[in-house]
């Protein structure tokens, strides 16, 4: 196709939406709106992703994060998790594992992170669904959490000591200066010996809110609520150049110390982004679930409007025809208007899903991101679309007979 | 230009529509050779054939059998985008209903085979342009198809059927949908292009016209009745040479490389 005929179908397409410019609007507004949610989910996720690696950045470039493995690829799954009050249903973490790890040559410290919900009694409050946070007293030295007053958790003295989130202090205390106080969980009773600043980021690679938490002695928790499983265990490294032979070094460990069992996953530097969120996991994939059908739903569109197009200008057709286009010069022009429909669909999802995502983020911790993937992701999803959706009523059109069309009148 | 001038050569070009009992033909077995420079006009009742023979040479339509021979080049079996090439190039249209695109400014109209050519923009409109000062409609060009009268219309397209300056110019009743006025200044324009050496083949039902013409056909039930020349080969207005290489090369010096 030689460039003067390119340009005229571009020209023509213009012509052509121009003219029902309703019409194209109302096309474009259901591809848009397809695209926008791919928009958000991206611009979301890519936030996320970019907020925690911010954080391990933050903590250190030497953290070396362990994980179990789990099967979180199916959405019975994820659906599974979300609906137990643990945040992990099986973990093949162990609390001796921290031990193992900390034996490896390299290794500073090492502490494991087990949550649990349960229900915290102190004098004056009873609070239900509490996130508690068994580690031990190297969780400090891994991440730098900021104590507002008191002391981290500590096992030579007393091993029953605990460190309360901000928000949690006031539910629980109705002070932020409950250091000394005591809080039950189950039959256990804590000391509280500090609370934590205000933090910032509810989400990090932890996957632990801080600020609603109660961190504990991880024996000691375990105790009090009869079995832990160990969602992560937190390492740092001597130096981060040695980081990989480290983490490999961890894992052969492991595997030695817990005989063959290869069900963890070490991850460290720009890897630990994974938000460990279900929730997420869930928003996003039913985001993608919209986003599709909108598409779908606007592909459609494009298809009516093409298909009516194509039937109104029958006659014209017939005359392109009868003074010499071909069949594919004609699939050609249909094409072009598909596709220019669909990519104005596009460039308009685009600026409508990023007014999404700022709305979100006024809300929420997120911020709007923006990448060439993303760009890329826009502009692939409305070619896709144009070309699945166009290519049938563009083919319409140039199997159109010149002589019967000619007579054609609309 | 062929040695014995023949642009279009006929033989046994049957069109027959369905099988069977429900046979019918709407062409049976026709031959026809016509020489540049003629002006023919066929005539004939309704449903004789005389547009599917026009369709047939015009190659928007195929013939069920038969051989057609176009300018030295058989062009029966040919796939349907060299057919849509050849027209575009070598075939001129003039229809009844003028078929302008009426959101196209009668220049674009014009230009229309051009597009298909790959001429660029700039020579389409050079071209189209003076096409159209030729039949004193330069002062509309950018005026639009329902703004001008039935017979300024058909200028209009009788323009774009010269544009390409093709080999041959097919009319199906060209003034068919004018009033006698605007019918002979159309004739005369006909007739001026003709004089210029171009062969048009025209489809009539108004036998006044066909002193106009060089030869007249009668169709019949699909075959040619008869078929009278007025006048002879010899005599036949010679192609102003001069005229056509002009236009050529500047055809030529206008087409995007």
């Amino acid at each position: 196709m030689s460039i003067a005929i390119f340009k005229t179908h571009l020209r023509l397409a213009k012509t052509s939406i121009k003219e029902n410019r309703t019409r194209s609007f109302l096309t474009c507004l259901g591809i848009a709106i397809g695209v926008a949610c791919i928009i958000l989910i991206l611009s979301l996720m890519g936030s996320i992703s970019r907020l925690v690696s911010n954080q391990v950045k933050g903590i250190g470039e030497d953290l070396i994060v362990v994980r179990p493995s789990t099967n979180r690829d199916t959405v019975t799954s994820v659906v599974a998790e979300l609906t137990s009050s643990n945040a992990y249903q099986k973990s093949n973490l162990a609390l001796s594992d921290v031990d193992t790890i900390k034996g490896v040559e390299n290794v500073v410290a090492a502490a494991p992170i087990a949550v649990a919900t349960g229900t915290v009694k102190t004098e004056k409050n009873t609070i239900d669904s509490v996130t508690l946070l068994g580690t031990t007293p190297s969780f400090i030295d891994i991440q730098p959490l900021s104590l507002k007053d008191g002391s981290f958790i500590n096992d030579t003295f007393e091993s029953n000591t605990a460190v309360v989130g901000h928000t949690m202090s006031l539910l629980l205390f109705n002070t932020n200066n409950p250091i000394g106080k005591t809080l039950t969980v189950q039959n256990e009773r804590f000391v509280v010996v500090g609370v934590l600043r205000e933090v910032e980021e509810s989400i990090n690679f932890n996957n632990v809110d801080f600020d609603n938490a109660v961190i504990l002695n991880a024996n000691a928790l375990s105790k009090a609520v009869g079995g832990l499983q160990v969602q992560q265990i937190n390492a740092k490294a001597t130096n981060t150049d040695s980081l990989a032979e480290v983490s490999e070094k961890i894992k052969s460990s492991l595997i030695e110390a817990k005989a063959g069992d290869k069900n963890f996953e070490v991850f460290y530097g720009d890897k630990i982004t994974h938000p460990a969120s279900s929730l997420f996991t869930i928003v996003s994939g039913m985001l993608t679930m919209v986003a599709a059908v909108a598409l779908v739903v606007g592909g459609i569109g494009v298809m009516n409007i093409m298909l009516v197009s194509v039937g109104e200008r029958t006659h014209e057709i017939g005359i392109r025809k009868s003074v010499g286009a071909s069949s594919r010069n004609i699939l050609a022009q249909f094409m072009f208007e598909a596709l220019i429909l669909s990519m104005l669909g596009g460039l308009f999802g685009l600026v409508l899903g990023y007014v999404f995502a700022f709305f979100v983020s006024i809300a929420t911790p997120f911020a709007p991101f923006i990448s060439w993937q993303i760009l890329a992701a826009t502009f692939g999803t409305s070619l896709a679309v144009g070309v699945i959706f166009g290519i049938y009523p563009a083919l319409k059109a140039a199997s159109k007979n010149p002589i019967e069309s000619l007579k054609h009148y609309r | 230009m062929g040695a014995n001038n023949t642009v279009i050569e006929l033989k046994g070009i049957t069109k027959r529509y369905g099988y069977g009992d429900t046979e019918s033909f709407a062409l049976k077995d026709v031959d026809l050779t016509v020489k540049r420079g003629e002006f023919i006009m066929i005539m004939g009742p309704s449903g004789c054939g005389k547009t599917t023979l026009l369709n047939t040479i015009g190659l928007l339509d195929r013939a069920t059998e038969g051989s057609y021979i176009l300018n030295g080049e058989n062009v029966a079996g040919i796939s349907s985008r060299r057919q849509a090439k050849l027209r575009a190039k070598k075939i001129g249209f003039i229809f009844q209903d003028f078929n302008l695109i009426p959101d196209l400014p009668i220049i674009d109209n014009v230009a229309l085979p051009l597009v298909y050519t790959g001429h660029s923009k700039t020579a389409q409109l050079k071209q189209a342009s003076s096409a159209l000062s030729r039949f004193h409609l330069q002062e509309r060009e950018y005026y639009f198809p329902y703004q001008l009268s039935g017979g300024q219309q058909q200028r209009v397209a009788i323009a774009r059927a010269i544009v390409s300056d093709p080999e041959i110019i097919l009319a199906d009743e060209p003034t068919g949908n004018l009033d006698s006025r605007s019918s002979h200044i159309v004739m005369e324009e006909l007739k001026a292009i003709h004089e210029e050496g171009n062969t048009i083949i025209m489809v009539t039902h108004n036998p006044s016209l066909t002193t106009y013409a060089t030869r007249v056909i009668n169709m019949l039930d699909g075959q040619i009745d008869t078929d009278v020349k007025t006048v002879s080969d010899n005599n036949l207005p010679k192609p102003v040479e001069e005229r056509k290489t002009r236009r050529r090369s500047h055809k030529r010096s206008g087409r995007k490389k």
